[in-house]
């Protein structure tokens, strides 16, 4: 269980805000980031997705968890453009957004990883940073190949890369190929990569999978450091330490539905989730899986 | 084993071969019918012919033997004209209005390294074919390319779909097809003479193209068999990727071609039996009996592969992986076996298909190639990786190349499927009958 | 058999025209296939655009030479967005079947009676490049005199082609390395990895892919000026599919996602092929048989040497995929 700790000042804001929340299926919040509605995505016979609402709270970490296969990679994947979906709208910052293409939901500020790792793994590690950060003048052909033009900016990427890499204790790997890191390793740098955009809003699947234990702790810390930066954190997890440990807010998704929502200790009683896990996993680590 | 068998054949094909050359067919006939109506042309002999080139240089001459045809020899595919002399034809006798006495034949259109011209004498019956006629005979064209293309196109889209391998060497799997009926049924295999006992087969070690064609089909069986498990097999697990084992391919479509050139020669040749046959007449179309043969052999083989595919068992367990390779294995359908068979009956049918292409056109060492990027429009029309799709998309493509050609020239013919090929994957990438790509 | 002249026309095959518009070409290809996993089974159809530009300025146009240089970009980046528009959200295969095919149509095109007035039909086009060869003259090289040492002997003509394509050469190699070293060629070889990957990172994959295909497609134009130029001619069957199977291999052979792969690759891969069609034809000028079986003979040759060309392509595949000099880690090609 999540050991009792002060909490931060941001993290008591988000509480304060969620508290007047109702705890049921789709509930409104105060101050939505991420607002979707009638969201469906069927696979042939199977409705993968069948979201009527959810909105999430800006500058909260809100968690998404459900039973495999209960549809929050196809929603993370709906939602950023990656999968299209058969009906459905949603906003983002009070932007529309089931018409934006996945490159330009990243560049707006959304900014997801995923279940599976993809780590460039013929790219040193410090190059996947580099290629994270966004508007780089040298990424125009045209200016390509006057170094003049992008140098400088490529330098203040990289501090802003190292500074990341030492947060996410991947300093030493910094020169390797990324092929050559560990399955844990690679997950830590899809998430230091993404941070690279300036996201306002991080959507990390399974952020934890594959992580070592002692890791997980330090990285919770950074999870909730990126909330205390200012931005808002959605992430699937089966690792219900973790989730009870860092969330405000938990999203609970079966069978393409959101079943059940609210704080953490709310969700954990609640009987429809118990069900819904077929009651067996309640209260440890629900499910792990390998990236 | 079956390559050292498959060697030795190739390697007698050269013991009847002569130099590549080009040459111009030019064939004299005089139309006529019968008592009963049917069509009954007669060859016309000893007509002069001669053929100048571009700058009206006299490049060959000759006079038509009894069975009406002379074959002039000609320095490369070039532009050349072509006279007859008139005053050498039999008394009474007169040029048709549709074959003028000169004739031009341009570069373009030596579609093998043979031209075939022909003269026809004597008043014609459809001396000008109605537009309707036109079309009609463009259809009956266009089914039997398409029926060829679907034919050869299964193997290749259930590859794809099996394995996700594009394999560019299929070109080659279909000549390879034509040519192994050709060495049976033309090249003779002489220490096969003894079977001569059998009707068909000659002391020569010739075989009847009905036993050259059902053996050249097993040889093509054998052969997707050979590669799946002597390369592509051995590669998948290996674990090496689909991008350096399609770049393999190419590597693999290099060598047999020039393979298959060293040893058939660029020339084109036919098959020995059904070369020269009168077309008959069914309302406005005209089929000659081997092609209406052919198309209906192909219809059937195809209406059986399409049952196959729907009915047994193995067919089901093949479309099964071709959907979803991951879930069919996890439901213990054994997909190495179906990926072998896949292999063995698009070898076949590919094999099949080029035979019935060298049976319509004469076999060539690159006859595969020149369809390559028709089954690949097909393919992709009817849905790349589904069965069904490949079997559609090749036949329309086919009759849409064939029937295109009544717009645009004849050399031109296949620009139309480049065409489709664009719209299908601006709209409909997934294809006539394939499912949307999965996502994510 | 003499051993003199094998060895000379292999080593002038290693630095000759042939090396050098390969070069080029495969240096296109490896701006899509190497660095970017664009799968261009078309790249003949590029250089075709490029030798047509050059030869339609003449033959429709009526203008000079040099107008055809940027009328052959022209049509490249048209062919590329040709190319590119249907497949480039698609997976990969879709962009071979249709550079193949695009590539295909193209040589039907020009070859066609149809359209002789535009390109010349199945003669193609000759008689386009003096304004070339005066320049070459204006730097003091006399098209028929001898210049060089053994084994290096060149009329002043290929001389002039010789030194202009090397120039090309090495100039688009700088050109290639500055843009793969900067943040656009870094974007490029992360979409040649994974593309979801790079969406997720707002990058805009789809434009990436399209300058990367024109780049390498204007890049095979140039490839097939050089040609053109060199020959003073322009053939529509100089621009088969085999064409570009063969600069692929050159490609594979010096290892791809690397500039000087793409330079040595075509060196080596001329030189070898020099070496074996010299020698070969010195050793077939009487049939060699085994028993009764002729295994080959002259007219032989060229095949025999094409079929070395694919097997070569196959063992790399198999054993190599990185090239002969290559490091598999960062440049074997199959990242998906
Ligand atoms: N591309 C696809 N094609 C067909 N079915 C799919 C596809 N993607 C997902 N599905 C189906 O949709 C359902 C939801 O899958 P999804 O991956 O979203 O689950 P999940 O909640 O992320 O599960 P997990 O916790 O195991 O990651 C599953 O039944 C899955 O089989
Ligand atoms: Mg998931």
């Amino acid at each position: 269980m999540g050991a009792e700790r002060e909490l931060s000042s941001t993290a008591i804001a988000a509480r304060a805000a969620l508290s007047g929340v109702a705890r049921e299926p789709g509930a409104s919040k105060a101050d939505p980031i991420l607002s979707a509605s009638g969201v469906r995505r069927d696979f042939g016979g199977i409705t993968a997705v069948d979201v009527e609402r959810v909105e999430v709270q800006r500058g909260s970490i809100t968690a998404l968890i459900g039973p495999n296969g209960a549809g929050k990679t196809t929603l993370f994947n709906l939602l950023t453009g990656f999968d299209t979906a058969n009906s459905g709208v949603w906003t983002f910052d009070g932007r529309s957004m089931e018409k934006i293409a996945s490159h330009r939901t990243a560049a707006m500020g959304m900014v997801r990883t995923f279940q599976l790792t993809k780590s460039l793994t013929k790219l040193s590690v410090i190059e996947n940073m580099r290629l994270g950060a966004t508007d780089q003048k040298g990424e125009k052909w045209w200016n390509g190949l006057f170094s003049g033009i992008w140098k400088s900016q490529e330098a203040s990427n990289t501090e802003r890369a190292d500074a990341l890499l030492e947060r996410f204790k991947l300093s030493h790997m910094r020169d390797e190929y990324a092929g050559s890191l560990s399955g844990g390793q690679r997950k830590l740098l899809e998430m230091a990569r993404a941070l690279m955009t300036n996201p306002t809003l991080v959507m990390l699947d399974e952020p934890m999978a594959g992580v070592n234990p002692a890791l997980k702790q330090s990285l919770n810390e950074h999870i909730r450091g990126l909330r205390d930066e200012g931005m808002t954190v959605l992430f699937v997890e089966h690792d219900m330490d973790m989730v009870h440990d860092i969330s405000d807010w938990v999203i609970v998704m079966a069978e393409g539905r959101v079943i059940a929502e609210g704080t953490p200790d709310d969700i954990s009683k609640n009987p429809a989730v118990i069900d819904a896990y077929l009651g067996a996993h309640q209260g440890r680590s629900l499910m792990e899986e390998e990236a | 084993m079956f390559l050292s068998v498959l060697g030795s054949l190739f390697a007698s094909m050269t013991s009847t071969a002569h130099a590549a050359d080009y040459a111009l067919r030019i064939q004299v006939k005089e139309l006529s019918r019968d008592a009963s109506g049917k069509t009954d042309n007669q060859p016309v002999a000893g007509v002069s012919i001669s053929v100048t080139d571009a700058n009206g240089v006299v490049v060959g001459a000759g006079e038509t033997d009894e069975s009406g045809v002379v074959v002039i020899p000609v320095p490369n595919k070039a532009d050349y004209t072509i006279t007859l002399d008139e005053s050498t034809l039999p008394d009474g006798e007169s040029l048709d209005p549709k074959t003028p006495a000169v004739q031009q034949v341009v570069a373009d259109s030596f579609i093998t390294n043979t031209k075939v011209i022909s003269y026809f004498t004597g008043v014609s019956q459809s001396a000008s074919m109605s537009g309707f006629e036109k079309v009609a005979q463009r259809l009956v064209d266009g089914v039997r390319l398409g029926l060829v293309l679907a034919m050869c196109s299964v193997g290749l889209s259930l590859i794809f779909g099996t394995t996700g391998l594009t394999n560019f060497a299929h070109s080659e799997m279909v000549t390879f097809g034509g040519l192994a009926a050709f060495v049976f049924n033309v090249t003779g295999l002489s220490f096969l003479g003894f079977l001569s006992f059998l009707p068909g087969i000659r002391d020569d070690g010739t075989f009847h193209i009905f036993w050259a064609a059902p053996i050249g089909i097993a040889f093509g069986a054998g052969f997707g068999w050979a590669l799946n498990d002597g390369i592509f097999g051995r590669l998948r697990r290996r674990g090496i990727g689909l991008v350096t084992q399609m770049v393999l391919t190419v590597g693999l479509s290099i060598l047999l071609r020039n393979f298959f050139l060293s040893r058939f020669e660029g020339r084109t040749r036919p098959f020995r039996e059904f070369t020269l046959q009168e077309a008959i007449e069914i309302g406005p179309i005209s089929i000659t009996p081997r092609d209406l043969i052919v198309s209906i052999l192909s219809l059937g083989i195809l209406v059986m592969v399409a049952l196959g595919l729907r009915y047994t068992r193995l067919g089901k367990a093949t479309r099964a992986v071709s959907d979803n390779p991951d879930l069919a294995s996890a439901t213990g359908i054994d997909s190495e076996r179906v990926i072998r068979l896949v292999w063995i009956v698009g070898g076949a049918l590919a094999a099949a298909g080029g035979i019935f292409r060298g049976l319509d056109e004469q076999i060539s060492f690159d006859m595969g190639g020149r369809l390559l990027f028709l089954m690949f429009a097909g393919i992709t029309l009817g849905g790349l990786g589904s069965a069904f799709g490949a079997l559609v998309g090749g036949f329309v493509v086919g009759v849409m190349v064939e029937m295109a050609s009544l717009v645009v020239p004849t050399e031109l013919k296949t620009t139309p499927a480049l065409l489709v090929l664009i719209l299908v994957l601006l709209f409909r990438p997934q294809g006539i009958l394939g499912k949307a790509q999965r996502v994510g | 058999m003499d051993w003199n002249l094998v060895l000379e026309n292999s080593l002038k095959g290693f630095i000759g025209i042939n090396a050098v518009y390969f070069a080029v070409a495969a240096l296109g290809l490896n701006v899509q296939f190497g660095y970017t996993g664009l799968l261009n089974f078309g790249q003949a159809g590029f250089m075709a655009c490029g030798a047509y530009g050059l030869g339609m300025t003449s033959k429709y146009f009526g203008i000079s030479m040099w107008w055809g240089i940027p009328l052959g970009i022209l049509f490249s980046v048209a062919l590329g967005l040709l190319m590119g528009i249907p497949t480039l959200r698609l997976r990969a295969d879709y962009l071979a079947i249709v550079t193949i095919a695009s590539a295909e149509i193209i040589r039907l095109i020009v070859r066609s009676v149809k359209f002789k007035t535009y390109f010349g039909g199945s003669d193609g086009i000759n008689g386009f490049s003096d304004e070339f060869r005066k320049l070459g003259n204006s730097f003091g090289i006399e098209e028929s005199a001898q210049y060089g040492f053994w084994p290096f002997r060149f009329t002043g003509r290929e001389l002039w082609t010789l030194v202009v394509g090397w120039i090309v050469v090495a100039l688009l190699g700088f050109l290639v390395y500055k843009l793969m070293k900067s943040p656009w060629g870094r974007v490029l070889k992360a979409i040649r990895e994974d593309e979801d990957a790079v969406k997720s990172l707002g990058k805009n994959v789809f434009s990436y892919k399209m300058q990367s295909l024109i780049l390498g497609g204007v890049i095979g134009t140039i490839s097939g000026m050089i040609f053109a130029l060199d020959r003073a001619s322009v053939q529509p069957d100089n621009y088969s599919r085999d064409v570009t199977f063969y600069i692929l291999t050159a490609l594979v052979l010096g290892g791809v996602a690397k500039v000087s792969g793409s330079i040595i690759g075509p060196m080596i891969f001329w030189g070898l092929f020099t070496f074996m069609d010299n020698f070969l034809r010195q050793v077939a000028k009487d049939p060699i048989n085994i028993g009764n079986l002729t295994i080959m003979n002259s007219t032989q040759v060229g095949q025999f040497n094409y079929m070395l060309i694919g097997l070569t392509l196959i063992l790399l595949m198999v054993y190599r995929p990185q090239g002969v000099f290559g490091n598999r880690q960062e440049m074997a090609f199959d990242g998906r």
